[in-house]
C-alpha cells in the first residue's frame, strides 16, 4: 500500500522525536552489526559503513529533552547541542553506541570529543581532524592518510575489514543516497507547494538513524509521492535558509518560517548529506577517490577554510540557483562559525542587492512568535517592496 | 479593476473581506462578514464567513482572482498567499481612515502599534509584552465578571464620574483588583473606565514611543469600544501625546481588508510578471 506525503513525514517525524534510537537498536538486535555515532558536520559515513556499522547522526536532542545533567559540563555562553548530547550520553540513550566520531567541527565539538573519552573510556571516539587545505598534495594526502587510519581503527571495533571493495561499495551506495537527497531538494527548489520544507527535513533527518539504503528508499518514495501529489501553489517568498549546518532549528521553527508566507529553496541543514559537490571517482583506490572528493568537491560552508569572500560568493550563487528572493540567516546561539561567518555573507549580499534577515536559536527554542513576525514582514517586504 | 478577498484568522473571530481596486487608490469594499470562533473548528467557521462574504459581494469563487490571508492563515486551505497581520492591518487602516499614520491593533491577545507611511508599509512597531492586561481577551473576562455584556462596556465606561485606579502591569492582579472593587461597592461604570485607563496607559506608551505626531487609528475587535477610544485620548494627553485618536465602523475588518487589498496589487504584480 503506498503511503502519503504526510504519512511518510509522520513515520519520519516518529523517529526524529524518538530520543531512544529505536530504530537503530531494532535494525543491530536484527543482526545488523555495530553503530558508529557521529556529530555534525562531516564524517565519513562511506567509511563507517565499510567497516560494518550504520552510521548514526548525532544531533543532540532537540526540544523534547529537558537538560539537566548537561548544563554542568558547558558554560552557560555556548551553543545548546553539546549539552543535550552529553545529557544523552550520560542518561544512557547512547549505550548502543560503539563508537563516536567528533569532527573539527568547532572547538564546542572537539571539547565534546574530549568528554566523551572520560565519559565512556570503554568505547572507541575519535576527534576527526578534517583538513582546511585543498591542495591534494598537503591536504588531500593528510585526509587519506586519517581516513585510512579511521578505517583500521573501525576495523577493529567491528571485526569487519575496511578493503577497497567494501569501501568502494560503500561509496557507491552514499552516492545513490546523496543523489536521491539532491533530487528531493531540486524538486523542493523547483515547486515547493509540493515538497514543503517541514517535511523534506523530517526525510531527510530520518537518514540520521536509519541504515542508508532504508534511506535512500525513503527518499526516493518521498520524491515519488510528492511528485504525484497535487498541493495548491502559493504565492510565498522564495528564502535561502543559512547557518543551521551543526545545531538543528527545531521542527517548530520550520514551520513557523513557512507559516509566514516563505518557501524554503535551500539550506544547510544536516549538510552530511550533500556534501561531496561531485561524486568520488568510482575507479581506482576508494580512499584517494574519497579524499580527492573532499578536496576537490566540499560544499562550500562556515566550518571549511575558503578564501576571503569564496563563501559569500558560493552564497549568492546558491540564491541565483534556486531562485530565491532573499536570505533568512538562522544561526544557533553562540554558534562561532556560523556568527563568524555572516558578516562577510551579508557585505557579499549587500554588493548584489540580495534582502536577508537574521535570527538566532536554539534547538530547544520554544517561542516562535517573535521569529514568525521576523519572517513575515521580511516575506512581506520581499513580496510587495522589492522591485522584482 | 482586480477583484481580491482576504480573510483574517484571529484567536477569537474570524473575519473576511472581498474588494474591488485598480492599485490607484480607487478602493472598494464589496462585501464583508464577521464571527466568533465560540470553540467551534475554525476551518467551519472559515468557509461560513467567507460564503457569506462573497454573496455579499453577489461574487462566486471563480470571480475573485486572489485569496490572500492573515493571522492564523495556514487555516485557509484555498488562499493564494499570505501576509503578516502588521502588513494587513496597516493597509487596512489606510483604507478606512485615509489620514492614518499609526495603528492600534487591539485583538484578544496583545495590542499593537505601528507606524506607517503613505504606501501603508510598516515602519516600526511597539507591541505588548506576553501579559494578557492588554488584551480583549482580558477585557472580556472583567466584562463577564462584572455581568456586562461586551458592546455595554463601552458606553458605561463614558458615564464613569470617579473612576477606580487598577493594576496595569498584570492581568491577574487587574482581575483581583477588580474583584476587591465590586466587594468594596464601586460603580460598574467606574470600574469599567479604570480597567479602560489602565489600558490605555499601556497603549499610550506604546505610541509615545514611535511617533509624536499623526493620525491613530484603532483597528481589531476593541476598535468598537468607545470607552477605550475616550480612556486612550485622555491617556494620550497625560503623556503630552497630541495625537488624534479615530475609528471606523469596520475597524474589526482592518486585516481581512487590507489582505485583500494587498492580494490584488501582488496579483498585478504577478501578471506583470509573467507578461
Amino acid at each position: 500500500m503506498t503511503r502519503t506525503c504526510q504519512e511518510i513525514a509522520a513515520y519520519s517525524e516518529r523517529l526524529y522525536y524518538d530520543l531512544e534510537f529505536g530504530s537503530c537498536k531494532a535494525w543491530k538486535e536484527d543482526g545488523g552489526g555495530h553503530c558508529v555515532g557521529y556529530m555534525p558536520v562531516y564524517a565519513p559515513r562511506e567509511v563507517i559503513h565499510a567497516a560494518g556499522a550504520m552510521p548514526v547522526g548525532i544531533v543532540g536532542a532537540g526540544d523534547w529533552l529537558e537538560v539537566i545533567r548537561g548544563d554542568a559540563y558547558y558554560q552557560s555562553y555556548l551553543c545548546h547541542i553539546p549539552r543535550s548530547t552529553v545529557d544523552l550520553a550520560v542518561t544512557g540513550r547512547l549505550e548502543f553506541l560503539d563508537g563516536m566520531l567528533f569532527p573539527s567541527t568547532c572547538d564546542v565539538i572537539r571539547n565534546l570529543s574530549g568528554m566523551w573519552q572520560m565519559l565512556r573510556p570503554e568505547t572507541y571516539s575519535r576527534y576527526v581532524d578534517v583538513p582546511q587545505n585543498f591542495d591534494p598534495e598537503i591536504g588531500g594526502r593528510f585526509w587519506e592518510h586519517e581516513l585510512r587510519e579511521l578505517a583500521r581503527e573501525l576495523g577493529e571495533v567491528t571485526g569487519t575489514e575496511v578493503t577497497d571493495a567494501r569501501l568502494r561499495a560503500s561509496i557507491k551506495l552514499f552516492d545513490e543516497n546523496r543523489a536521491v537527497v539532491n533530487e528531493m531538494y531540486a524538486l523542493r527548489r523547483d515547486q515547493p507547494h509540493r515538497a514543503p520544507t517541514s517535511e523534506v527535513y523530517l526525510v531527510l533527518r530520518a537518514g540520521n538513524v536509519v541504515d542508508v539504503e532504508t534511506h535512500t528508499a525513503l527518499v526516493r518514495e518521498y520524491i515519488d509521492t510528492a511528485k504525484a501529489t497535487d498541493r495548491p501553489d502559493m504565492d510565498n517568498s522564495r528564502v535561502v535558509i543559512v547557518g543551521t549546518f551543526c545545531e538543528q532549528p527545531p521542527l517548530g521553527l520550520i514551520k513557523s518560517i513557512e507559516r509566514s508566507g516563505c518557501f524554503v529553496v535551500d539550506d544547510d541543514m544536516l549538510l552530511v548529506s550533500r556534501w561531496f559537490t561531485a561524486d568520488p571517482a568510482p575507479d581506482g583506490d576508494p580512499f584517494g577517490a574519497l579524499a580527492r572528493a573532499f578536496v576537490d568537491h566540499t560544499v562550500p560552508t562556515a566550518v571549511m577554510y575558503s578564501p576571503t569572500s569564496g563563501r559569500g560568493k558560493a552564497l549568492v550563487e546558491r540564491v541565483r540557483r534556486a531562485r530565491a528572493e532573499g536570505v533568512i540567516f538562522a544561526a544557533p546561539s553562540f554558534c562561532v562559525p556560523a556568527l563568524l561567518d555572516q558578516p562577510m555573507l551579508v557585505a557579499e549580499l549587500d554588493r548584489e542587492g540580495i534582502p536577508y534577515t537574521a535570527f538566532k536559536y536554539s534547538e530547544n527554542t520554544g517561542q516562535f512568535g517573535p521569529i514568525r513576525e521576523q519572517t513575515g514582514t521580511f516575506a512581506d517586504t520581499m513580496k510587495l517592496w522589492s522591485a522584482a | 479593476m482586480i477583484i481580491a478577498g482576504g480573510i483574517d484568522v484571529g484567536s477569537s473571530t474570524v473575519k473576511a473581506a472581498v474588494v474591488r481596486t485598480d492599485n490607484a487608490g480607487n478602493d472598494e469594499l464589496l462585501g464583508s462578514h464577521v464571527e466568533r470562533l465560540r470553540r467551534r473548528d475554525p476551518r467551519h467557521v472559515i468557509d461560513s464567513v467567507w460564503s457569506v462574504a462573497k454573496q455579499q459581494a453577489g461574487l462566486t469563487s471563480d470571480q475573485i482572482e486572489y485569496v490572500a490571508s492573515t493571522g492564523d492563515g495556514e487555516l485557509v486551505e484555498f488562499r493564494r498567499g499570505h501576509f503578516y497581520s502588521m502588513t494587513t492591518h496597516a493597509r487596512g487602516a489606510k483604507f478606512l481612515v485615509p489620514e492614518t499614520t499609526l495603528i492600534l491593533d487591539a485583538g484578544a491577545l496583545h495590542a499593537r502599534c505601528i507606524h506607517i507611511d503613505a504606501r501603508a508599509k510598516p515602519l516600526g512597531y511597539r507591541m505588548t509584552s506576553q501579559c494578557a492586561s492588554g488584551s480583549g481577551q482580558f477585557l472580556e473576562n472583567i466584562a463577564r465578571y462584572l455581568g456586562v455584556a461586551l458592546d455595554e462596556v463601552g458606553p458605561l465606561s463614558l458615564e464613569s464620574r470617579n473612576p477606580e485606579v487598577c493594576s496595569s502591569i498584570c492581568a491577574v492582579l487587574s482581575e483581583t483588583d477588580v474583584i476587591n472593587m465590586v466587594s468594596r461597592g464601586i460603580a460598574t461604570s467606574d470600574i469599567l473606565k479604570g480597567i479602560h485607563l489602565s489600558m490605555a496607559g499601556r497603549f499610550a506608551r506604546l505610541v509615545r514611543n514611535l511617533a509624536s505626531e499623526g493620525m491613530l487609528t484603532f483597528t481589531g475587535g476593541l476598535a468598537a469600544d468607545v470607552g477605550l477610544l475616550q480612556a486612550t485620548r485622555e491617556e494620550l494627553e497625560k503623556a503630552g501625546v497630541n495625537i488624534p485618536v479615530a475609528s471606523h465602523p469596520q475597524s474589526i475588518l482592518a486585516g481581512a481588508i487590507g489582505a485583500g487589498l494587498w492580494g490584488a496589487f501582488r496579483h498585478e504584480k504577478l501578471l506583470a510578471r509573467a507578461s
